[in-house]
């Protein structure tokens, strides 16, 4: 064996550590015994021909040298080091021994488009993409200050996904980031794929139905949570960034409150707790008062709902289960399929369900509204992960109700409340400000009062710099 | 270091475990014991309770926040201690399972008759569990959001101002009345819970100090103000006469409200009584655990809690009417009013002789 394949940063080392990989492209510049490798899916063409291909091919032998102390390439020093700088997208130079990383990396990726999942009326419509650095550079774009730090981590055994870890010094308190650092830096798995899943790990409670880090795919409200002291995560090859600690009310927020009058942002949020409230107990209530409290109904509705309950032959819970489970179908297979055909399949399935279902006496007319109602209002709460577990929650709920009418109703919600009490984020309550109770922060959270009154950051950021507004005039 | 109780949880922990079941009858006790304008008879409650926790506030201060086991087991040999932490133990455990088997008993008669209560009993307890395994100040917090989500009932008295009467109350004060002495205990049991803040101390940020101690008497305040605007409500809704009638005059008021869309809510309403109810069972479920656990300090909290929770259901077995059930908080409230003045005067005895001892002995 020679002496050169005995180095372990040879090129035939290397080349043996990326056997059978035909996506790597081998290049030779034999007159001024330069090597190179790289993934040309990963690498930006027109720097690669601007710092290596031109450069190499007018070059002379004795000049290579000098040429490689340019600080743009890096010395390797070990081969895990080579083949992960390849891998993530470096050119590898190898000269004489030695080899330099060239930093070139830019693969193809999705334009920055809307979100749509966090669609908004007002107020910019650029959402994350796959590409971290993207997505990094649409946050750096609005809050231009050093201060903002990030901290990059490769988390998983085989995948070695970035994970960017983002917050501002002097807003952020340390604890957060101290503590998000650790919960990443112990994330034993194989592959990380999104943000989504990430938070899976990292969570306080990951057992729990209701998410405990807020996730968005929206860089306007990544800077907002970054302004106001919390840490986020933002993680390679996902348009998913993740917000942390986060607060249950958090979830009922959204960017449109803050882009639009505030007397318009208030109802809107009031609205949305509304809307909670119906998605918990509109069909529960049906449930209840049509099985065990019929006294409930005044008599001008009584003969409407007993002639719409006539023909029924169902308890009322198997028909609002049954109606709840079609909703939850509909809605999965719209989710699924092409746009177009999810259209579609909203229509036709709002017919049988709508029309054909109250005729075939699987249904009464009141159920319908009852559960459309319920269905809508779970639709606007802005945060998706937030809507799901309020959904799945619902059927715990409709079910107590079958079995025990309004006394199930309370104690389904009683059961909720104690669950939500005892979750945290990051250690923080998770039902902040109301517990413990922070009376500053309702004003940023049940109402949104105008930006003259806004001028603390949440007390959950547990910031020593509070004050985000001076009294300017 | 695990969190403080602020002093606005402690005022919402106390006002929060003194309501719950007592609410539906306490205008009728008044009127029955005490007969015309019987509701002024909350203010000398009031007064007294105030005097109670005056005592409470003193062992604080001369304790200097230190747990009151801590200042027992300091100078009281475990031999005498400990039968009188099973002795605490069984009265807090009985008298939360006697009142969550009340609750029970009162919705089963108003809508499941045939039911078996014991099932409604075993879900409550159930929902207690939930909220015990998490410790006092995750407990809090889910009781701070159960003040907020009852706080709103209180509104609805304004619905019976157009149906009010000053000329109901008649010009008279307190005629009419009989066993003042038995009406007087009774009426006072409805304040109780306020005594479990003793047990509150180790929890309290000490740099706060007095501000959770004028916590204990804000929540106190708070629900004689309840009590009070309740009271007129009933009399001058109903009149003296009529409610010494009416056997749960809360809920018949309730019957009277009625929406467009639903009517005779008391049902759906009485429902969310629950969750006062809770927090009072929760809260003295706490107390017993806490004093059990010092004599058996290794057992695991979910285990202990176990145990307690089913000897407290089986123990519910027994009285199986309302009028039975009646007569064991009855019984139990004279067991907890004695020990929500005698413990703090214990206490500041063994304080003082602690503080002389230690007096004597520099």
């Amino acid at each position: 064996m020679s002496l050169m394949a005995q180095n372990p940063l040879s090129l035939g080392h290397i080349l043996e550590e990326f056997d059978q990989c035909a996506d790597l492209n081998h290049r030779s510049y034999p007159e001024v015994e330069i090597d190179v490798l790289y993934f040309s899916h990963s690498v930006d063409s027109v720097l690669f021909m601007r710092e290596i291909q031109e450069p190499f091919s007018k070059t002379r032998l004795d000049e290579v040298d000098r040429l490689l102390q340019q600080s743009q390439f890096t010395p390797a020093k070990d081969p895990k080091q080579v083949v992960i700088g390849i891998l993530e997208g470096n050119v590898g130079v190898f000269h004489r021994g030695m080899v330099y990383l060239l930093d070139v990396f830019s693969p193809e990726t999705r334009g920055v488009q809307q979100s749509e999942t966090e669609t908004i009326i007002a107020g910019p419509h650029d959402a994350f993409v796959e590409s971290a650095l993207t997505n990094i550079s649409l946050v750096r774009g609005r809050l231009k200050s050093p201060h903002l730090k990030i901290r990059k981590y490769a988390v998983g055994e085989v995948s070695k996904t970035a994970v960017y870890l983002l917050y501002i010094k002097d807003i952020a308190n340390p604890k957060f980031v101290d503590d998000m650092e650790r919960r990443i830096q112990t994330i034993e798995t194989d592959a990380l794929n999104d943000g989504g899943m990430l938070t899976q790990f990292i969570e306080d409670m990951p057992n729990s139905v209701f998410p405990q880090f807020l996730t968005t795919e929206r860089p306007d409200v990544i800077a907002s949570k970054l302004a106001a002291g919390r840490v986020v995560a933002i993680v390679d090859n996902s348009p998913t960034a993740v917000s942390a600690p986060a607060a249950f009310f958090e979830f009922f927020s959204s960017p449109d409150d803050y882009y639009q009058r505030w007397a318009l942002g208030t109802a809107l949020r009031l609205l949305r707790y509304m809307a909670l409230l119906i998605t918990i107990t509109f069909t529960a209530l049906y449930v209840s008062v049509t099985t065990f409290h019929y006294e409930m109904i005044p008599e001008a509705l009584l003969r409407t709902l007993a002639e719409s309950r006539n023909r029924v032959p169902f308890p009322p819970v198997y028909e609002a289960l049954l109606m709840e489970i079609m909703i939850e179908l509909l809605r999965e297979a719209g989710a699924r399929l092409p746009t177009k055909i999810g259209q579609t399949i909203g229509i036709v399935g709002g017919i049988v369900i709508g029309q054909a279902a109250v005729q075939a006496g699987l249904t009464s007319n009141v159920l319908i509204i009852a559960v459309a109602s319920s269905a809508i209002a779970s639709f606007v709460i802005p945060s998706y992960m937030m809507s799901a577990s309020i959904r799945l929650i619902r059927f715990g709920i409709i079910i107590l109700t079958g079995v025990w009418g309004n006394m199930g109703l309370v104690m389904g919600i009683a059961a909720v409340v104690i669950h939500l009490s005892g979750l945290t984020s990051l250690g923080t309550s998770y039902v902040i400000p109301v517990a413990p109770m922070k009376s500053g922060d309702w004003k940023d959270v049940f109402i949104r009062a105008p930006f003259s009154m806004l001028r603390t950051r949440p007390s959950q950021s547990a910031t020593s710099n509070r004050v985000k507004q001076t009294n300017r005039k | 270091m695990p969190e403080k109780l602020s002093p606005f949880h402690i005022a919402i922990l106390v006002y929060m475990t003194q309501s719950g079941i007592v609410i539906f009858t306490l205008p009728r006790s008044l009127a029955d014991y005490f007969g015309t304008n019987g509701w002024l008879v909350i203010i000398p409650c009031l007064l007294l309770s105030s005097f109670n926790i005056y005592l409470i506030n003193l062992v604080f201060r001369l304790g200097k926040g230190r747990s009151i086991f801590e200042i027992m087991e300091q100078s009281v040999p475990k031999g005498i201690l400990y039968p009188f932490y099973v002795c605490l133990t069984a009265v807090w455990l009985v008298f939360g399972c006697m009142i969550g088997k009340k609750y029970v008993l009162l919705f089963q008669m108003l809508a499941f008759p045939t039911t078996n209560p014991m099932l409604f009993k075993l879900a409550i307890d159930v929902l207690a569990f939930m909220m015990l395994i998490k410790g006092i100040y995750k407990m809090s917090n889910a009781v701070t959001l159960f003040f907020w989500m009852t706080i709103w009932m209180f509104g609805l008295l304004l619905w019976f101002f157009p149906s009010f009467r000053w000329a109901r109350f008649t010009p008279f004060i307190l005629h009419g009345g009989h066993d003042q002495v038995k009406g007087a205990v009774e009426v006072y049991a409805a304040y109780l819970g306020y005594e479990l803040s003793i047990l509150l101390f180790p929890y309290v940020n000490k740099s706060k100090g007095k501000k959770s101690m004028a916590a204990i008497y804000a929540g106190n305040v708070f629900l004689s103000f309840v009590y009070i605007c309740l009271s007129l409500i009933c009399f001058g809704f109903f009149g003296p006469g009529q409610l010494k009638k009416l056997l749960y005059p809360v809920l018949d008021l309730l019957a009277y409200i009625q929406l467009p869309f639903i009517e005779r809510l008391e049902n759906l309403l009485y429902g969310f009584f629950l969750f006062l109810v809770l927090v009072t069972v929760v809260m003295y479920w706490w107390a017993a655990q806490l004093t059990i656990q010092r004599i058996v300090p290794k057992m695991k909290t979910p285990v202990l809690l176990v145990i307690l929770l089913g000897i407290s259901y089986c123990i519910s077995f027994v009285p199986k009417t309302l009028d039975q059930v009646n007569v064991w908080i009855t019984n139990l409230g004279y067991a907890v009013t004695g020990i929500a003045f005698v413990l703090p005067l214990l206490l500041i005895m063994i304080l003082l002789i602690q503080r002389k001892g230690g007096a004597s002995h520099v």
